[in-house]
């Protein structure tokens, strides 16, 4: 431009392009702005996102405390398990994912979403397991896949597991997982949803104890979601164990002996209440529940006639039958109606209310005193007590010696039967109490229900000549803490009853065994059994005579030895065992042996 | 050959500039991909020193002769671009020629083809606006390679082609109605492509400009780890090689297109503005060549040069911020890749080239 002809004017071009740099020079000042709000205003945001997507938390499952018998026989233990979960947070296409997982798990999509829809609460990043107990061959074949389908991960943890199957699948319950509806009650405090809690027995009873806290683990990941190490690790609590007062060889035996029956038996030790073995039958393996599907298998149960998920010994309501004699002796022995000379004379039947009621031996028993109408179970001696002492005491006693309320046993779901009074009529029945439903209810039938844990506790403070226990399945009650239900130990005690009256009723029952009475089948050599049997009719007799049906009665005995210094109390219930001599004494023999084998 | 005196007015202040930028992008390449395979760092810094080379041989020839030739050039480019689309499956893989040692981009030497062309076109041309003819010619001159790359498929290359054409029509002299056609013009191919040509992942990555977090895992994924790469970095950064973002992989083509993203995590906002300054003074000086030219060519040539390289790095700058769809057009001499690197030096050799021979009587 300085030698002005050589050059033409370029002037006009130069200003334009003048004015574009300016321009650009804008444009870089804004980009710098926004590198400015990016980096500077927005760190604390983007540093956060950063520091989320380059760790992962895990958690770290903590083991359950193990549930041990008295003797350390471990009941219920944790196993290694692989489960296959799902991370949303991962899925590129939720659709696609769906679909592909299915295939591969080989769950139909449908479930697999609604499965996941459950959990729709939880973080993004929460893995949501769609299968567990996974095989080694399933692990392989999930883990090929991992690049493909980076939202489906493989976790190790522990499960729970039952070595011994279905032996004390009632007391020790089983885990199932957590529903929405109960993570809603406040219940669960500290528990999130997929969570495997206990849901019945002791699992469910001592879940805060059990229950361990899980760790936190947090890890450096990759884009692709490869772990490139641990930054830290909080390490799991594991559950404090549980010891049970429960006796396995007991335990063993007592289910051995219910196979192929319905009934329960109880075995408690009177001195202190614990539990020694407490078997159900049918019974069910509660290994098949520890799954977060509900197989087929559940939904049989649930369905199936005979209830095998109902633990009878708690929440079996039965009439008490004979065995409830006892009771009757002690009450009118108290009262002051006999003495232990007083005898009724039995002719096979007898007039009452103007109706007749029957003996079970028609022959009638002859004229006899206190301990042989319990050795020979007389219904026309107990129907002339009950007529003495009327209904209102009847009841009386019978809550004063275990009936009609809770025992306090630490399982939960118990029942507390029913013991009916006049009152009872006309509050729940709208009516008043007949004179001839006492004569029934003095042998333990009518309107009457008792579960087989009440008949233990019943024969357990017969044993201890007045003094009540509350029967518990932990060995130590004093640590952890047993939750104590209402009733039980609060209610009134038979302590008052004089010692001398209930060695007469013992008398009674050491006849019933050892000298030829109805529960001679439980006798043990040497080893002082006292008991009594019971046959809970389950329709009348006239009634069932006209129909020309035989509804077999429900089986009871219940006893305890030896007779001074009591070790142990047995009860047991066949349902629709016939006579309870033929059927319940047996069994329990085979208890009181094995207690004697074992501890004498 | 070249006079002493040529070789004294060589601008080396320019050159240095290119060379510490290129070598800034060496040390960022280092960073994002040392724990890769393939040692790109190497690589980059071998093109460089084959770009340098090419450089100075250009030097070496008037940018006169290269005028004269620019349409046989421009000819010959555009045979390899239509020979590229017709045996695609045989001799190339997209926009890349793979040759046996090295891929090449014929796409980006194109742009070099372009502006000698554009400069060619309107090296006589004396009016103060443009008309229609000049309009007409430039805009077929762009069209051609436009097509034929954006047929490869390689949007980004292609789109960068259209500043060169604007650049030559600006200086050539823009009346109001002209630039109402072409915004018009903008518009209906705007939407004739958005219709028939985008294919689906395009057209999301557009929508995900202003919808970033509406799928993250999607095609909003780079550009929000991009913005986490950038924001996470702050005031000072993580450190070199201590960016979380791209050493752990989250980042997508952290040593090519993204390396502002690595730069931004791991200098932080001093790093971001100290290679925007870097950046501004090599672009200014550049600019200020053009004041240097001795002829109406040399003007065009400095001027497109310097709005090619300027828009490679708005474009990338803008889309790495998210503030622009995610097109794959590389930062400018930091971005790793031997073809762009070469075409930006071959570009600064042109510059090079026009202003150290602004004296017409040598």
């Amino acid at each position: 431009m300085e030698k002005g002809k050589i050059y033409e004017d370029l002037s006009l071009i130069l200003a334009r392009t003048r004015q574009v740099a300016i321009v650009i020079g804008f444009l870089l000042l804004i980009l710098l702005f926004f590198c400015w709000k990016v980096q500077i205003l927005d760190h604390r945001k983007y540093w956060t996102l950063a520091e989320a997507n380059r760790t992962r938390e895990g958690l770290i499952s903590a083991p359950r405390g193990l549930i041990l018998d008295r003797n350390a026989v471990i009941l219920a233990d944790n196993v290694a398990s692989f489960k296959a979960s799902i991370i949303r947070e991962n899925c590129r296409d939720y659709d696609r994912s769906i679909v592909e997982v299915g295939r591969l798990l080989e769950i139909a999509p449908e479930d697999l979403r609604e499965r996941i829809a459950r959990y729709e609460s939880l973080p993004a990043f929460r893995p949501i397991v769609v299968m567990d107990n996974l095989e080694l061959k399933d692990v392989s074949r999930i883990e090929a896949r991992r690049l493909e389908l980076p939202e489906l991960v493989v976790e190790i943890g522990p499960r729970r597991h039952y070595p011994f199957g279905n032996m004390a699948a009632h007391i020790i319950g089983y885990m199932q997982e957590l529903t929405d509806l109960e993570l809603k009650s406040g219940l669960y405090p500290e528990r999130s949803l997929g969570d495997i809690i206990g849901r019945t027995g002791v699992e469910k009873q001592y879940e805060s104890v059990l229950v361990g806290t899980d760790g936190r683990r947090l890890e450096v990941v990759d884009s692709q979601g490869r772990s490139r190490g641990e930054v830290s690790r909080i390490e799991p609590i594991p559950g404090r164990d549980i010891r049970l007062a429960l006796d396995f060889d007991l335990q063993q035996k007592a289910s051995q002996l219910l196979e192929g029956r319905e009934g329960a038996i109880v075995v408690l030790d009177p001195r202190s209440g614990d539990v020694l073995a407490l078997a159900s039958f049918p019974t069910y393996d509660p290994n098949k529940f520890i799954t977060r599907f509900s197989p087929q298998e559940w939904m049989d149960l649930i369905g199936r006639a005979d209830h095998p998920l109902e633990n009878r010994a708690i929440r079996g309501l039965y009439s008490p039958a004979s065995v409830f004699k006892l009771t009757m002796a002690l009450g009118a022995l108290d009262a002051g109606v006999i003495t232990e000379q007083t005898t009724f004379f039995c002719a096979g039947s007898a007039q009452f209310y103007g109706r007749p009621f029957r003996c079970w031996y028609s022959g009638g028993h002859g004229t006899l005193g206190l301990t042989d109408a319990i050795r020979q179970s007389c219904n026309v001696y107990f129907y002339n007590l009950g007529r003495r002492l009327g209904i209102d005491r009847i009841a009386e006693y019978a809550k004063l010696l275990g009936f009609g309320d809770k025992t306090g046993i630490d399982l939960p779901g118990e029942k507390e039967g029913l013991v009916p009074s006049s009152e009872w009529s006309r509050q729940f029945r709208n009516s008043n109490w007949y004179p001839g439903e006492t004569i029934s209810v003095s042998i333990g039938q009518g309107p009457m229900l008792v579960t087989p844990l009440q008949v233990a506790v019943h024969t357990a403070i017969m044993a201890n000549r007045g003094r009540r226990i509350v029967p518990h399945l932990l060995q130590s009650p004093a640590s952890p803490q047993a939750e104590q239900p209402d009733g039980g130990a609060n209610s009134a005690s038979a302590d008052r009853i004089k010692v001398d009256l209930f060695e007469k009723v013992i008398r009674g029952m050491w006849k019933c065994v050892n000298e030829e009475g109805t529960a001679r089948g439980a006798k043990v050599e040497g080893f002082e059994v006292c008991g009594k049997t019971g046959s809970t009719q389950i329709i009348g007799r006239e009634r069932a005579e006209k129909l020309g049906i035989k509804i077999k009665t429900h089986s009871w005995f219940s006893g305890f030895a030896p007779r001074d210094d009591p070790r142990v109390v047995v009860t047991v219930l066949v349902e629709f065992g016939g006579m309870g001599g033929a059927t319940a004494a047996p069994l329990a023999k085979e208890l009181f042996s094995l207690y004697r084998e074992k501890y004498d | 050959m070249i006079d002493r005196r040529l070789f004294d007015s060589i601008d080396w202040t320019l050159i240095g500039l290119l060379v510490l930028n290129s070598l800034v992008g060496v040390l960022v390449i280092y960073s994002a991909s040392h724990y890769l395979p393939g040692d790109y760092h190497w690589r980059q810094l071998v093109f460089l020193a084959g770009s340098l080379l090419a450089l100075f041989v250009l030097l070496a020839i008037d940018y006169q002769v290269l005028l004269s030739f620019s349409f046989y050039l421009y000819g010959a480019v555009m045979f390899v671009l239509v020979l590229m689309l017709v045996f695609s499956r045989f001799i190339s893989k997209g926009s890349w020629i793979r040759l046996p040692f090295f891929q090449i981009q014929p796409s980006e030497l194109a742009k070099i083809a372009i502006i000698l062309a554009l400069a060619r076109l309107f090296a006589g041309y004396k009016r103060s606006y443009v008309n229609l003819s000049g309009v007409v010619a430039s805009c077929g001159l762009v069209a051609l390679p436009f097509m034929l790359v954006a047929l490869q498929p390689d949007l980004g290359t292609a789109v960068s082609y259209l500043p060169l054409l604007l650049g030559a029509l600006i200086l050539a002299g823009l009346r109001r109605r002209a630039v109402a056609w072409i915004l018009l013009l903008a518009v209906l191919a705007g939407i004739t492509g958005w219709n028939f040509y985008l294919k689906d992942y395009q057209k999301k990555r557009l929508t995900t400009v202003v919808f970033p977090s509406r799928d993250p895992r999607g095609s909003g994924y780079h550009i929000l780890q991009s913005k986490i790469a950038l924001g996470s970095g702050g005031l000072l950064g993580k450190g070199f090689t201590k960016g979380t973002q791209s050493q752990l992989k989250f980042l997508p083509a952290r040593h090519t297109d993204f390396v502002f993203s690595v730069i931004g995590e791991e200098f932080g906002f001093v790093g971001v503005t100290a290679v925007l300054f870097l950046f501004a003074v090599f672009l200014s000086r550049l600019f200020r060549a053009a004041g240097k030219s001795r002829d109406r060519a040399g003007v065009y040539i400095i001027f497109m040069v310097s709005l090619m390289i300027t828009f490679q790095l708005l474009v990338n700058v803008a889309m790495v911020i998210g503030l622009f769809p995610i097109v794959g057009i590389p930062l400018p001499l930091l971005s790793y890749g031997g073809s762009s690197l070469l075409a930006n030096c071959l570009g600064v050799g042109l510059v090079l080239n026009v202003k150290m021979r602004r004296f017409a009587n040598i």
